[in-house]
């Protein structure tokens, strides 16, 4: 994880002392939001999952001790759910740093022109309300929409059926994802107009190709964006469920292919208006999620390369 | 175009764009349809009604009906499943028996766009209060984002203090608490403070940070040397001073990115503005009016298109005023990550 | 001055166009001539409706009053709702001008009296009459008990067969041919016989014979057997003989995909709904009446929907919200009734409101056969309790789309297992 060096409990002196009241001072709005937004909101929940609160609350309400944990994990559609994300995880994850990456490339090379019009183009899906866009994807992606009617223009006699058949779903939620990748793009467009051009001057004595300069250069310079896109890939993709859920009306349709962990969570939570069983499939979410994270930022240390390390 | 290349490489853009945006001419194509429209068989991509006779008070489609001396354009009377009935609308008295399908026909087709859906939108939902709501939420939102993330981020990065990295760390995973495990206790929370129903539960938080644009921002901070604050420090300046006059002014454009994206954020957001705003249709951004053409049994998805595209506009300017700074500002905190 | 939130949509309500102006009006109205309450007016579309209300009963914010609602949308929410008989024998709110099943409606599960009722809505056969003219055909009975004639002149009873043998003759390929002649294109269909309505597969499961997945001890799941058959009819309709639009074809945009129902583009001939569907019958063209529902194996059952609102249990001001209730049952109820297109449960109101809701539509049409359903409704009420009612339901609809996505199930295995999965929800 980030690091500050470890600070150690030795006496301060009075410069010190004031220099840290005024590090306090200024971290004190995000503090006191921790606190009451999220540190307490996190407690309660974490409360509820030793109940067996719900929402009507027809029993009265005990400490149950760790039913809801036993349960989380004999539960086959907690696993089947985990399955689904996992295996959208395995499509989308390279998607979200290849995509962005590789538009953004196109945007940085030189020969093109008129960039900047450009990437005002690629960014413009992302400013779309999200129920908007998926019902305009919905439209797009029906069986006799624009899409197969391209496809069916180029050839393809049986075109996908997108929506409805459970190996093309994924598919179509990849495309569906990616039509938003405007802001991937530009985080991708500033990492590389941050590398050093002589660095291309030097490849380019040096007698390398497009491909050389790409592997040798660009590649390594890029580690950190695409490390920081993969964590924020990875936080993204395991609470994945709005656009199931507005796509499909939450049903998991086609065959339970859609029902994401985070929407068989939110299920739970608000048509299912079980509490704490809700709760305590959002904590092992968590948990999930941060050790995902905490190997990522290890094996960080192996592949990520920095430009500036001292 | 002076290369080749440039030619290639702009052309090829040109063509990814397009089928990048097509979305959007399906969205421009429904925001001008009516339902009916909507609904229709084998019609054109564009909104277009068939073309129709009108004969002795009854309304009548004309088809394109071939017969041997070539196809004239003829209105349907009296269809049947092997032979129909036409009249020539030049001489409606004839009728013209003919062999065959009417369904196999085709029908001619008349451009008929429905440019009233905008104006529908607009009087509907209260475009005007409701573009002020979202104008205003985003704004206030990003101004609370900006001030309380710069604070905070430059605590982090330019003081040290007891406890620092774990309160960083602390600060970095809740980047990775999924929404869902604080949103009851929160939302009771705000009811017994009377807030919701207001914009408060939406506006306050902001004005206390978020993890990741702290995150960002820090990262930004930790890249400008230090020398300068050190020399304002000497000066006499106090930490205020130098945030403002030397901190400031080399870090905007990790500021006008972080405000970008928050922009974007709130002005899209959906579900915050939803649960606290449902009594209150005066007080509700645009994503949360415009669901309201997506009811169960009233979906009306050319007033969810024509309204999107009158959404685009503001952000879409603000995007291109600032992206010059934005990707700069990326640019830097991009190769700083994890520093 | 006390406040009293509506909170509005879980149902119908909330179109922005013919609904919302009439409602906020009725609000408008209701606080001017009520000075000692200030009611307001919460729209949350369907979509969202039943998250966000679980959201405010979960912190202790509850609306008042709540509709309109109907059975199903109500059990969801099964044990939040107030008795209101102490305040309807305080109020000397007379019941008894309402027919006595439909009192009883709102009795079941044993919480009191926890509605009155308000509008009514039979199911009829929609149908498309120039799509029988065309066909050569003669349109459905319009009576109860009436068989339906072929050209031929032979008489037929009125029943699901009926529906299939006619059904076939009105889906037509793009060449002109039915699905009962050779050379018939099914992967070309461009009319449809026959929509049921899809919704839930309890309804489609209703229009077959009334019942519930409860039996009696209220803990063993059943599968009614009309239903089973109806699911089957309609399975087969879908996969073999092709006269009802699969799940996929039914969600692309040439049929449903951008309007609420098939029957709505004008394309499919015959259609069992509700009569709150009548809001997008027009659409597709004016020719359009409405007839019997078909029996099945000599019953006739026409499932009902039945909309009131409601009062939530944490009220904080009940008897505020029962005067609301009152207004909108009496003083509001003809304008409510018209934009819900719901029937009035007062049946000497039944006239009138036909009256007025005809004026909408230039073709005239038979509302006598949606006064005559309303004798053939269905109890218990499709919608009525079952345990576990959300997570069954989620399961029931999640078996519904499957069933329209699906080719080649065996679906005596898939009824079969439905009724252990659900058993095994009511056992946990």
């Amino acid at each position: 994880m980030t690091a500050a060096p470890p600070s150690r409990p030795v006496r301060m002196t009075p410069l010190a002392r004031r220099e840290a009241r005024w590090g306090y001072l200024f971290i004190l709005p995000w503090v006191i939001g921790f606190a009451a937004f999220t540190a307490l909101p996190m407690l309660a929940t974490l409360g509820f999952t030793f109940t067996n609160l719900t929402l009507t609350q027809d029993e009265p309400l005990t400490f149950v001790g760790i039913d809801n944990y036993r349960h989380l994990f004999s539960d086959p559609q907690m696993w089947r759910s985990l399955g689904v994300t996992l295996r959208f995880a395995v499509l989308w994850l390279p998607t979200v740093i290849l995509a962005p990456f590789a538009v953004a490339l196109l945007l940085n090379a030189k020969s093109l022109r008129g960039s900047r019009f450009f990437r005002v183009l690629f960014f413009l899906p992302y400013v779309v309300p999200f129920v908007a866009g998926v019902f305009l994807w919905q439209s797009m992606l029906a069986n006799d929409g624009w899409v197969n009617d391209v496809l069916r223009f180029l050839g393809l006699a049986q075109p996908p059926n997108w929506l409805f058949d459970r190996d093309w779903i994924y598919p179509a939620l990849v495309v569906i994802g990616i039509w938003g990748i405007g802001a991937g793009i530009i985080i991708n467009l500033a990492g590389l107009q941050g590398i050093p051009a002589e660095l291309y001057d030097a490849a380019q004595i040096d007698g390398a190709g497009w491909w050389a300069q790409l592997r040798n250069v660009t590649i390594p310079f890029m580690t950190p964006i695409i490390f920081y896109s993969l964590v924020l890939g990875i936080v993204e993709v395991m609470q994945y469920f709005l656009v199931p859920l507005v796509l499909k009306s939450g049903t998991g349709e086609p065959g339970g292919a859609t029902l994401f962990y985070n929407l068989y969570l939110y299920k739970n939570f608000f048509t299912f208006q079980n509490m704490a069983y809700g709760a305590t499939l959002a904590w092992f979410l968590f948990v999930i999620i941060l050790a995902a994270t905490l190997a990522l930022f290890w094996s960080a240390r192996r592949w990520v390369f920095y430009a500036g390390e001292r | 175009m002076r290369s080749p290349k440039a030619l290639a490489v702009t052309l090829f853009t040109v063509l990814l764009a397009g089928v990048f945006l097509s979305p959007f001419l399906r969205s421009a194509m429904i925001a001008l349809s009516t339902r009916e429209q909507l609904g229709q068989a084998n019609a054109p991509i564009w909104p277009a009604n068939p073309a129709t006779f009108e004969y002795q008070g009854r309304e009548m489609v004309i088809y394109e009906v071939p017969f041997d001396d070539g196809t004239r354009d003829l209105a349907l009377l009296r269809p049947g499943r092997t032979s129909s009935e036409f009249i020539d609308p030049a001489d409606p008295e004839t009728v013209i028996p003919w062999e065959g399908s009417w369904r196999a026909l085709e029908r001619s087709w008349t451009v008929a766009p429905t440019w009233s859906n905008f104006s529908d939108v607009w009087v509907l939902i209260d475009y005007p209060r409701v573009l002020f709501n979202t104008i205003a939420l985003a704004v206030i939102g990003t101004i609370g984002t900006v001030l309380s993330c710069t604070l905070v981020a430059y605590g982090f990065a330019r003081f040290r203090f007891p406890g620092r990295g774990m309160l960083f760390t602390l600060l970095i995973a809740t980047i990775f608490l999924p929404a869902a495990v604080t949103l009851i206790p929160t939302y009771t929370v705000f009811v017994k403070l009377g807030w919701v129903g207001t914009w408060l539960p939406i506006l306050v938080p902001a004005f206390f940070a978020n993890a990741y644009d702290v995150f960002l921002l820090r990262q930004y901070l930790m890249t400008i040397p230090r020398d300068l604050d050190e020399a304002a420090s000497i000066d006499g300046a106090g930490p205020f001073r130098i945030l403002w006059s030397v901190i400031l002014p080399q870090a905007w454009p990790a500021v006008v990115t972080v405000g970008i994206f928050t922009f974007v954020y709130t002005w899209n957001d959906f579900f915050g503005p939803l649960i606290y705003l449902s009594t209150r249709p005066d007080l509700q951004p645009i994503s949360v009016a415009l669901a309201r053409f997506n009811g169960l049994y009233s979906s009306n998805p050319a007033l969810i298109q024509a309204g999107t595209l009158m959404t685009l506009i503001l952000p879409v300017l603000l995007f291109i005023v600032f992206q010059r700074f934005f990707i700069r500002g990326i640019a830097l905190t991009g190769s700083g990550v994890e520093r | 001055m006390v406040e009293v939130r509506w909170y509005c949509c879980l149902g119908t309500g909330e179109d922005a166009e013919s609904q919302l102006p009439v409602e906020n009006r009725i609000v408008e109205e209701f606080n001017a001539s009520h000075p000692n309450i200030h009611l307001t007016f919460e729209v949350v579309t369907y979509d969202e409706a039943r998250d966000t209300l679980a959201t405010q009963l979960a912190s202790g914010n509850p609306p008042d009053i709540v509709g309109p609602v109907g059975i199903g949308g109500a059990e969801a929410f099964h044990g939040e709702w107030l008795d209101l008989t102490p305040l309807i024998e305080e109020s000397g709110f007379d019941l008894g001008r309402y027919e006595q099943a439909a009192v009883e409606l709102y009795q079941s599960g044993g919480e009191g009296q926890v509605g009155i009722p308000f509008a009514a809505y039979p199911s009829v056969m929609f149908y498309r009459k120039s799509l029988f003219e065309e066909a050569g055909l003669n349109e459905p009975p319009h009576e109860y008990g009436e068989p339906y004639v072929w050209p031929d002149g032979t008489e037929a009873e009125w029943n699901y067969d009926t529906v299939r043998e006619l059904a076939l003759r009105l889906t037509v390929d793009e060449n002109g041919l039915d699905a009962t002649q050779d050379g018939f294109d099914p992967t070309a269909i461009v009319q449809y016989g026959y929509e049921p309505q899809r919704d839930d597969i309890r309804g489609l499961g209703a229009y077959f014979g009334a019942g519930s997945i409860a039996s009696e001890d209220g803990e063993t799941a059943q599968i009614p057997e009309p239903w089973a058959a109806a699911w089957k009819y309609w399975y087969d309709g879908m996969w073999n003989d092709g006269f009802i639009l699969t799940g996929p074809d039914y969600d692309s945009d040439e049929w449903a995909g951008q309007v609420d129902y098939a029957f709505f583009t004008g394309r499919v001939a015959m259609s069992t709904n509700f009569l709150w569907s009548t809001y997008g019958v027009a659409e597709g063209g004016d020719d359009w009446d409405v007839a019997a529902v078909p029996s099945y194996e000599g019953t006739t059952t026409s499932p009902l929907n039945a909309d009131t609102f409601r009062i939530m249990k944490d009220s904080a001001h009940p008897e505020e919200a029962f005067e609301v209730l009152r207004y909108f049952l009496e003083d509001a109820s003809a304008d409510l009734l018209n934009i819900y297109a719901g029937m009035p449960a007062v049946p000497e109101e039944q006239d009138a409101f036909f009256e007025t809701y005809q004026e909408q539509f230039p073709n005239e049409v038979d509302w006598q056969v949606v006064k005559d359903s309303l004798q053939y409704a269905d109890v218990p009420n499709w919608e009525g309790y079952m345990p576990a009612y959300n997570e069954t339901l989620d399961l029931l609809l999640t078996y519904g789309d499957k069933w329209a996505t699906t080719d080649g199930l065996d679906m005596d295995e898939e009824i079969a297992t439905l009724q252990d999965e659900i058993q095994a929800i009511w056992d946990r």
